[in-house]
């Protein structure tokens, strides 16, 4: 089996990358032409090297999209830009998204797996500690979120629009937060990084993390296993952690923050203070919260697991304390060169 | 007009468009009704965002289906007078940002056809219009400075930021096929603030630009010299922290203007004798900090900093004059000395890289 992989280079991508080739499958990787393929190399090193094909290129080229689906079975669409203005986003998520699943449609691949978000979803409709899974509706106002999960929402439905007109065989996997060694733990979902200070948000409800390596077996699954067209999965572990405890381990095994947590009756009317500060100041300071952003976020609800494990096989084999263990070693470790 | 409001449209819808959708969405005499880019994706979260309820890929139907008054054109360089070229010929007045064209050609063919339609054409030199360069120019107009002799002119760039970030990691940027580069994205707004007191049309120049070893240049310093007055631009990738401040020497003062911190700090002749004078500057400079901190603190109660406050006014400028049928609030004069000066600038850089022409 061919499998092409985007964003090879990333967080996820390489886990991805070295699951395909423990697998047995050949690689072709998808670069920019600025990436460092150093990493990637020592990943294939690990495994089977005479496997990885590195193509380098632009993905809003139709041109060179049709080059690099050529010949392949299974598309692992992994790449996205995590950072940056709305329009940058979308250009690195969305535009480039449609002109691969155009090539990949092109090339009659066997498979294409998208690697959305667990963001996209409306959770207007979730009640307060209701569940979220599959059968929830995409958000109907994304462009109220932040750029990202609008970007991820619109890279989505560019891809269901072609798999309804019967062009691409699609397989959506949503994951939740990525976390493992090698990326900070204290993301968004846990609350806002101010310099040193880390501001709990809530702090008690779940959260829904993955562990990368979890996440990468359930991404080349979504690729792997027959039937499956048409549908998304959700990729959470079975063990979650607060924001809570999360940031109190961080502070005791890494150190560097403080900790301050907003209470949960707070998080609607601070979101709405800011709101209204923004509007009234005409943007002079970011509306940093909204209560339609803090609502999606901060808001405690449950996150089965269920569909991935009986459609696609999968398990999260690493626990959340081995995963939180290497994730913390790692980030308390000083940086290289010092 | 028919609602009394300018009805606006924007073509290219990437970061800087923000920043227009969100100026004029301010603006109570404006309207932004279309935004235009050749991916749909683009023009869509554009108007969703700013609440826009045109999007468009196609300019002519834009141009024709929403009837804009004033176009906003923020698309990449390369295609700013092309674009600018046909909606004038639609009958449209035109803000371009900035750099206004690749060439002078093509700068003196715009305005050409904005004579020929009987339509405007406004430039994105919108640090001229902020509330800081404002009260310099009025500083001046009061005759503080004296006769101004020198003006050095400091941008810095952060390549890790949210524009630099995308240029820098992909060598095929459109950036990278302007003939001045990085540097030609972005002096324009180094270089009018130095005409904007140097009236020469073509001082002499004396440039260069260079960068890390094998990669392309990211720093460029640059020497006027005109009939009465002489001026320095320094574009730095490197220093930190990011700045974009003027200093201005007069023959009776020198001040300094801060766009970030939104400050003016001057320096006169010490009114006192030797070592009185040391006492009296610094205190001069205290007394004046305090000034500052106390106003820009009111500005914050009243919501009144920010970044694109410029381009705000200049808008409404250029707004006013659409609706009064009174001249650009950036002169052609001024806009095609800027884009003489630049070619002049990059010329230069290449003759002391060894390239010539």
């Amino acid at each position: 089996m061919t499998a092409l992989v985007t964003g090879g280079t990333g967080f996820l991508g390489r886990h991805v990358v070295a699951e395909l080739l423990r697998r047995g499958a050949t690689v072709r990787c998808v670069l920019r032409p600025s990436s460092s393929e150093e990493e990637l190399r020592a990943v294939a090193a690990a495994h089977r090297p005479d496997r990885l094909e590195v193509v380098r290129g632009n993905l809003t080229r139709p041109d060179f999209c049709d080059r690099a689906a050529a010949g392949c079975d299974t598309v692992y669409h992994v790449a996205a830009e995590l950072n940056g203005a709305t329009a940058v986003l979308f250009l690195g998520n969305v535009v480039s998204t449609r002109i691969l699943a155009d090539a990949a449609a092109r090339a009659g691949v066997r498979r294409f797996v998208l690697v959305s978000s667990l963001g996209v979803y409306g959770t207007t409709a979730v009640p307060t500690g209701g569940v979220l899974d599959e059968t929830c509706p995409l958000d109907p106002a994304p462009h109220l979120r932040d750029p990202y999960s609008y970007s991820k929402v619109a890279q989505e439905k560019v891809t269901w629009a072609a798999y309804h007109a019967g062009r691409l065989p699609l397989v959506v996997v949503r994951p939740g937060v990525i976390y493992g060694p090698g990326r900070d733990c204290l993301t968004a979902r846990v609350g806002l990084r101010l310099g040193k200070l880390m501001v709990v948000m809530g702090g008690r409800q779940p959260m829904p993390y993955t562990h990368v390596a979890n996440c990468a077996r359930a991404v080349v699954l979504a690729g792997e296993v027959a039937g499956v067209e048409g549908r998304a999965f959700n990729v959470v572990d079975d063990e979650l952690p607060t924001g809570r405890d999360l940031a109190r381990r961080y502070r005791a095994e890494v150190g560097g923050i403080r900790r301050v947590t907003v209470p949960r009756w707070a998080i609607g009317p601070l979101s709405g203070l800011c709101e209204w500060y923004h509007r009234r100041s005409r943007g002079q300071l970011p509306a940093v919260l909204t209560r339609y952003k803090s609502q999606a976020m901060w808001r405690p609800m449950r996150f089965p697991n269920t569909r991935a494990k009986e459609a696609l096989g999968w398990q999260p084999e690493i626990g959340l304390e081995a995963g939180l263990r290497e994730t913390l070693a790692v980030l308390r470790r000083p940086p290289a060169g010092i | 007009m028919d609602s009394g409001k300018v009805r606006v449209a924007v073509i290219g819808c990437g970061q800087i468009a923000d920043a227009h959708l969100g100026e004029v969405r301010k603006i109570r005499d404006a309207e932004a009704v279309a935004v235009c880019d050749h991916y749909p994706e683009l023009a869509e979260q554009a108007g969703a965002r700013f609440g826009v309820p045109w999007a468009y890929t196609d300019v002519a139907r834009m141009l024709t289906e929403a009837r804009p008054d004033v176009v906003h054109v923020t698309t990449p360089p390369h295609s700013h007078a092309p674009l600018a070229l046909q909606a004038l010929a639609a009958g449209v007045h035109v803000y371009v940002e900035k750099p206004f064209t690749v060439t002078v050609a093509e700068a003196d063919e715009v305005f050409a056809a904005a004579d020929r339609h009987g339509r405007l054409v406004c430039v994105g030199h919108d640090h001229l219009f902020d509330p800081c360069w404002a009260e310099l120019q009025a500083a001046v107009r009061r005759g503080e400075l004296g006769r101004v002799v020198h003006i050095d002119s400091v941008m810095g760039y952060d390549l890790s930021g949210p524009f630099g970030r995308v240029l820098s990691g992909d060598p095929d940027h459109w950036v990278h096929r302007l003939p001045g580069g990085l540097f030609q994205n972005n002096i324009s707004h180094a270089v009018y603030k130095v005409t904007d007191f140097l009236p020469d049309d073509r001082p002499e120049v004396w440039a260069t630009w260079f960068g890390p070893p094998g990669r392309l240049p990211t720093e460029l310093r640059v020497m006027f010299r005109g009939a009465d007055a002489t001026a320095n631009i320094l574009f730095s990738s490197q220093a930190r922290p990011v700045r974009r401040v003027a200093q201005v020497y007069g023959t009776r003062a020198c001040v300094e203007v801060d766009l970030d911190g939104q400050t003016l700090r001057w320096t006169r002749p010490a009114g006192m004798p030797g070592p009185f004078g040391k006492i009296q500057r610094p205190w001069r400079h205290l007394a004046e900090a305090a000034r500052s901190w106390g106003r820009n603190l009111w500005r914050f109660a009243r919501s009144d900093l920010h970044y694109f406050a410029g381009m705000n006014r200049l808008f409404r400028e250029f707004y006013r004059a659409v609706h009064a049928g009174g001249p650009s609030p950036t002169p052609p004069r001024d806009v095609r000395r800027v884009t003489v000066i630049m070619d002049d600038v990059f010329e230069a850089c290449r003759r002391a890289a060894g390239g010539g022409k």
